[in-house]
């Protein structure tokens, strides 16, 4: 009894610390809802209030159209990159022998150890010399495969029987036409893991995108909404209202697959 | 044709490998030894770059301020959330919507949470308020704009952020250990603390060396969030190693200058994360 009732208590101070973690988006969507920009007391609370001004605001003014299409757009093609670019790549480092495959791999995981800091200048530079800066490529080349990406895959195919590519490969068919019609299908509860997080990756990455574009049509939404902050013609709930549109998405798919994405955050640190 | 196909499949990653890491990687020590601006002639100058960060006061409060952010929020993280995800394995009632909702924040945009917590700091926020109430000195202008409490500030909601990340990695940990530990400690009679202390910590010692490594990684190089809040202010209170890597190199164009001080923080990161492995796989082995 004892036991039971300590465990209802705890339960209760549990619930309490997940309103302190989840009180600041709480606000952050009812403020979005607010037309009033100085809220005090509970009002932030009072449902009669509510309106969508704000969200058409941001979207008829132009700019965020802009930067939510952008940050779709690259986020989306960055995934589908990876999708490929991380397969081919695992699958040759589990599957093949050849010169440097454990150099190489050990370079998947020793880059995961470089701070990003360190690159920022000498990549603003290649890309400005490269011509790519404030251009979609800048946003998308040097994402298009990942370490972690390399590691999940690798760890993944080594794991799968190599029965039937052995017999694809007696039967004639090309390495292309096996990884991609036998390897692939495979490894879809692994390619979910990955497409997942490089897309939740991308859609909230702030410093890449903010260094290597210079121009509001190129920004993406985490970029514009902080170069948003501060101009005296965006008020809180509008501001609010974006942050809306940035967060949203992304607990919705976390919501949906939750257990995707735990088993992507966790492989690295219980297998690694 | 088969080796050939061998190096198509791994030739996106080997591109990518050796031009925007490899590359980057060197070429960032060698500006660190230059006076390279993006206009104007470079020349080379010896470790007079190191020198000069030395004694210029802008760098030295930027390492001091970073210092204290690492080494004032990764305690807090690594408990508080050890804490939560040892409550949640014992599956209490809920501890699915915990664990969940916990982790939420730590997925969210730092631009999205930088903004929320800009608002909630301000004058008359909601934490400004909350801090009127419960009686701590709260700064007129809102906590963003005293040199005294902008970095706490910054650090309250980095640890609060951060959080749900390390419990939901505790947790992995400590659903890793074989189930029969726990039985035979309970057989032995080992109640919750004995088992926190004997059983659990020990056990997951890997993962909580994993978690303080990227963690002091990741607290290192804060800089989005005190782009979005402060931008290094008031008075360079909340100025970071990175914030003033960013300004010297991508502002005033000082690149070569900016490429020393991106370089010590990495030797000091790479010297930290050296240290924790070594102190932790020790204790690891003794207990």
């Amino acid at each position: 009894m004892s036991h039971r009732l300590s465990k209802t208590a705890l339960s209760i101070i549990m619930a309490l610390v997940l309103v302190g973690m989840l009180f600041p988006l709480i606000y952050m969507l009812l403020t979005s809802l607010k037309e009033i920009t100085s809220l005090s007391g509970l009002r932030l609370f009072s449902v009669s209030e509510f309106s969508f001004k704000n969200y058409i605001d941001m979207f008829s003014r132009g700019g965020i159209t802009g930067f939510v299409f952008n940050s779709a757009f690259v986020a989306v093609i960055v995934t589908v990159g990876n999708i490929i670019f991380c397969l081919m790549s695992g699958y040759a480092l589990a599957r093949k022998r050849f010169f440097g495959n454990k150099l190489l791999f050990i370079s998947a995981t020793a880059v995961l150890m470089i701070p990003q800091h360190v690159v920022i200048i000498p990549v603003y530079i290649l890309v400005s010399k490269l011509g790519m800066h404030n251009t979609y490529w800048a946003l998308i080349l040097p994402w298009l495969v990942n370490p972690l990406g390399i590691f999940l895959m690798r760890q993944y195919i080594s794991n799968l029987p190599d029965d039937c590519e052995q017999a694809a490969r007696i039967d004639g068919a090309g390495e292309f036409r096996i990884l991609f019609q036998i390897v692939m299908p495979l490894c879809k509860p692994a390619l979910a893991v990955l497409a997942i997080q490089v897309f939740l990756t991308n859609w909230n990455s702030f410093l890449y995108p903010f260094i290597l574009t210079s121009s509001p049509e190129l920004y993406t939404l985490p970029v514009g909404l902080a170069m948003m902050q501060g101009l005296q013609q965006i008020n809180l709930g509008q501001l609010m209202a974006g942050s809306t549109i940035a967060a949203l998405p992304v607990i919705v798919v976390f919501l949906l697959f939750q257990r995707q994405i735990t088993e992507g955050i966790t492989a690295g640190a219980v297998k690694g | 044709m088969k080796k050939y196909n061998t190096l198509i499949f791994i030739s996106p990653w080997l591109l990518t490998l050796m031009v925007f890491w490899a590359f980057p990687v060197i070429y960032s020590l060698g500006l660190s030894f230059t006076n390279y601006t993006i206009f104007g002639e470079t020349s080379f100058v010896g470790i007079t770059n190191f020198i000069r960060l030395f004694s210029d006061p802008s760098f030295l409060q930027a390492l001091k301020n970073t210092s204290f952010f690492v080494f004032g929020t990764i305690p807090f993280t690594t408990i508080i959330a050890l804490i939560l995800a040892v409550l949640i394995a014992e599956k209490i009632p809920g501890h699915r919507i915990f664990q969940a909702g916990y982790f939420i924040p730590s997925i969210t945009s730092m631009v999205v949470i930088a903004l929320i917590f800009s608002s909630l700091y301000a004058r008359d926020g909601y934490l400004h308020l909350l801090g009127n109430i419960i009686g701590i000195e709260v700064p007129e202008n809102g906590y963003l704009f005293s040199t005294k409490t902008a970095l706490p500030a910054i650090m309250v909601m980095d640890i609060w952020v951060a959080i749900g990340y390390y419990v939901l990695l505790f947790l992995a940990g400590i659903k890793s250990i074989p189930i029969e530990i726990y039985e035979a400690a309970k057989l032995d009679g080992a109640r919750f603390w004995r088992r926190l202390f004997s059983v659990t910590i020990p056990q997951i010692t890997p993962i909580l060396l994993f978690v303080l490594v990227i963690n002091t990684i990741r607290s290192f190089q804060v800089f989005v969030e005190i782009y979005v809040m402060t931008k290094g202010g008031p008075l360079g209170s909340t100025s970071t190693v990175v914030y003033f890597v960013f300004d010297e190199g991508l502002q005033k164009f000082n690149m070569g200058y900016a490429s020393a001080a991106a370089y010590l923080l990495f030797v000091i990161i790479l010297g930290f994360s050296l240290l924790q492995m070594k102190l932790l796989s020790r204790k690891g082995m003794t207990s």
